[in-house]
């Protein structure tokens, strides 16, 4: 087991930069999500990690080595991918033993390594078959198991769970956690969904465009997102953004809603700003806004509910049971410390919270 | 509860093998007009160009005809001993069995290690590829030919390099001992590149996260390649060895322009031979004999192979 130190890594395939300057430094035992939209160079530095693609800039170092120019080989990484990569003609002990015979283990050492990961992972009735006659939840195990056997300094997870349907992603989910508190390898975990990596994860990293946008843990991120992309990024629903100029403490907008918020830096008078409130902020009953019920979702214990305020369709979620239809009027408030503003130039947030 | 049931249960299995049977019927009722219409033009012809002249040939092997009238000198199996007697025709087999082995030997390994250097993403592999195929899309007969002039003493590119050393060159060609290997050499240049094309073809269809993670489970090269690549190129190897086996067998009308058999039979392939010995010297009994017996060896070979190797493919 070792830490994972990226200084300042780059890659850019002719003169195309794909990503700039990435600084990240992964304790040991700890699990971090890389998580941002497709495109955004997540998967490319997991694979630059791994050894499998080459670094133009910068510096990765496991525990204390520098492993620029090490092979896959000598990194001693597990990984995870999206399409699991199995080898089709090897049964799942025998793609699990891989590693293992490849090193030049003993057969007893082997034995015992395979069948305790598949103890561990529930696959001991499954050893003999191949691949293609297993489940997507089964091979998924099996990339799992092939990762562990082999007691690896980092552990990399390439959208494992994107291929599973969503029941059994929520599943898998809950067992990579439990396996990681079990066996507290340091772990990088790319994924584009911003639910994984929040619920998986100790720190998560945002990207967008090759470029570390935010990292911290979960909440942080939730609580205190430091830019537009973050703040819309994170929480599902999406935050609702209304454009809107400065007045001292209060964002206006367009169409004469007043937002008050703790500034915490200094603006110009009718700066243009957004300002972002997520669904679940809003509280129903009392407040200064008023809007018109347009569309319900309801989803048994919440419903999303979506309101015209001042022209701006806008999702609110309301808690516990209620039924809410079409086209009533619904009067909503959001405390201070829930409005989050951000500066339209820069993206930046210029709110205190 | 589960004695209803199982009355219930019984009712219609009574009633049900009755009306599986007229389903049955009724189901080839339906595709009886299809049948009439369709089945006749293809299995007329069949029957006309291919069932007939190979029964014809068998009947043909048992006389001694040059062709021309009826067959009417019934022999029984004397064209048979012969051709087992004929030195040419075991020299013709021995060939077969050695055009068989080089390319299981040697052309398939290169046609192997060619595909995997021109699936590489390296400048110019698309240019290679289209040159290593080049051979094979020539005509057989022109590959012939221009082996012939290759291979010759005098004018050719061979005497060319044997000159600029100052040295005599040999006539591969007219030498019993060396000529098949040469006219071997032609074979591998001629098919190696359809080979490679297989294995190409192959190899793009193996998916790279699995090469990917036996990079990362800490594979060498070597292992890599032996103990993922190949395994999963395996349907794609024993196509090809099916392919060079009948290859092997067909082969006729590149040895012809090039040695045509010669020099004393030393080169013959079992066609060359039938062709040589029954057309060339009007013995169509005998010729339908060798006929028969390639045949036999073709068809058993073939089904062999698919049956033993190609089973799960």
């Amino acid at each position: 087991m070792a830490g994972l130190e990226l200084q300042n890594i780059a890659k850019s395939y002719g003169t195309v930069s794909v990503i700039e300057g990435i600084n990240l430094s992964v304790a040991d035992g700890e699990f971090v999500a890389l998580v941002g939209p497709s495109g955004c160079g997540k998967s490319t530095i997991l694979r630059m990690v791994a050894g499998l693609e080459d670094i133009t800039g910068g510096d990765i170092a496991i525990g204390d080595k520098i492993v620029n120019d090490l092979t896959p080989r000598e990194r001693n990484i597990a990984m995870v991918f999206q399409t699991y990569a199995l080898y089709p003609h090897m049964s799942v002990f025998k793609n699990m033993a891989f590693n293992l015979e490849l090193s030049g283990k003993p057969r007893a050492e082997i034995n015992a390594r395979v069948n305790q990961a598949a103890r561990m992972l529930e696959l001991e009735s499954l050893l003999e078959r191949k691949p293609s006659q297993l489940s997507g939840g089964q091979r998924q195990r099996v990339a799992m198991g092939r990762a562990i056997v082999r007691d690896p300094a980092v552990f990399l997870f390439d959208e494992p769970l994107s291929n599973l349907d969503a029941k059994l992603r929520v599943q898998m989910r809950s067992e990579i956690k439990a396996l990681h508190k079990k066996v507290g390898v340091t772990s990088i975990y790319v994924t584009h969904d911003q639910v994984e990596a929040m619920t998986l994860a100790d720190r998560v990293v945002v990207l967008n465009h090759g470029v570390i946008q935010q990292q911290g843990s979960p909440m942080e991120l939730y609580r205190r997102p430091a830019n537009l992309f973050v703040a819309g990024f994170i929480g599902s629903p999406a935050m609702n953004f209304f454009e809107a100029t400065v007045e001292d403490n209060t964002a206006r907008t367009a169409t004469g809603l007043a937002f008050p918020f703790t500034l915490a830096t200094s603006v110009t008078a009718g700066q243009r700003v957004i300002v972002g409130i997520r669904p679940e902020h809003f509280q129903t009953g009392s407040g200064s806004y008023k809007g018109d019920v347009t569309f319900v979702e309801p989803t048994g214990g919440q419903t999303f509910v979506t309101l015209d305020l001042g022209g701006h369709p806008t999702v609110v979620l309301v808690s516990g049971e209620h039924d809410i239809n079409s086209g009533e009027t619904l009067t909503v408030g959001v405390p201070t410390e829930r409005t989050y503003v951000f500066d339209t130039a820069t993206g930046q947030r210029i709110s205190q919270h | 509860m589960s004695q209803t049931s199982s009355v219930a249960d019984a009712a219609p299995a009574v009633t049900r093998s009755p009306s599986i049977a007229r389903a049955k019927r009724s189901q080839i009722r339906g595709k009886l007009p299809v049948l009439v219409l369709f089945l006749p033009p293809a299995l007329l012809l069949f029957t006309v160009f291919v069932i007939l002249p190979m029964g014809e040939a068998a009947w043909y092997s048992f006389y001694n005809w040059n062709g021309y009238g009826l067959p009417d000198q019934w022999i029984g199996t004397r064209n048979y001993e012969l051709i087992f007697n004929n030195g040419a025709f075991r020299q013709a087999l021995i060939n077969n069995g050695l055009i068989i082995l080089i390319s299981i030997l040697v052309q398939i390994p290169l046609a192997l290690w060619l595909a995997t250097m021109v699936t590489h993403r390296i400048k110019g592999a698309v240019a290679f590829r289209l040159l290593f195929f080049l051979p094979y899309v020539l005509a057989d007969v022109a590959a012939g030919m221009i082996w012939r002039f290759v291979y010759d003493g005098q004018f050719g590119l061979v005497a060319g390099i044997f000159n600029s050393f100052g040295m005599d060159a040999p006539f591969w060609l007219a030498d019993r001992q060396v000529a098949f290997y040469a006219v071997l050499g032609v074979i591998v240049w001629k098919y190696f590149g359809f080979h490679m094309m297989l294995f190409v073809a192959g190899l793009q269809a193996i998916d790279k996260n699995v090469l990917e993670a036996a990079d990362i489970d800490g594979a060498t090269g070597w292992q890599k390649f032996f103990r993922v690549t190949l395994p999963l190129l395996g349907s794609t190897v024993r196509l090809s060895v099916f392919f060079a086996v009948v290859g092997s067998l067909q082969l006729f009308d590149m040895i012809m322009p090039l040695t045509g058999g010669g020099p004393s039979n030393a080169t013959q392939t079992m066609v060359t031979f039938l062709y040589t010995f029954g057309v060339m010297r009007m013995q169509v009994g005998f010729g339908s004999a060798v006929g028969v017996v390639l045949f036999i060896i073709c068809v058993t070979l073939a089904f062999s192979y698919k049956r033993v190797f190609m089973k799960n493919d």
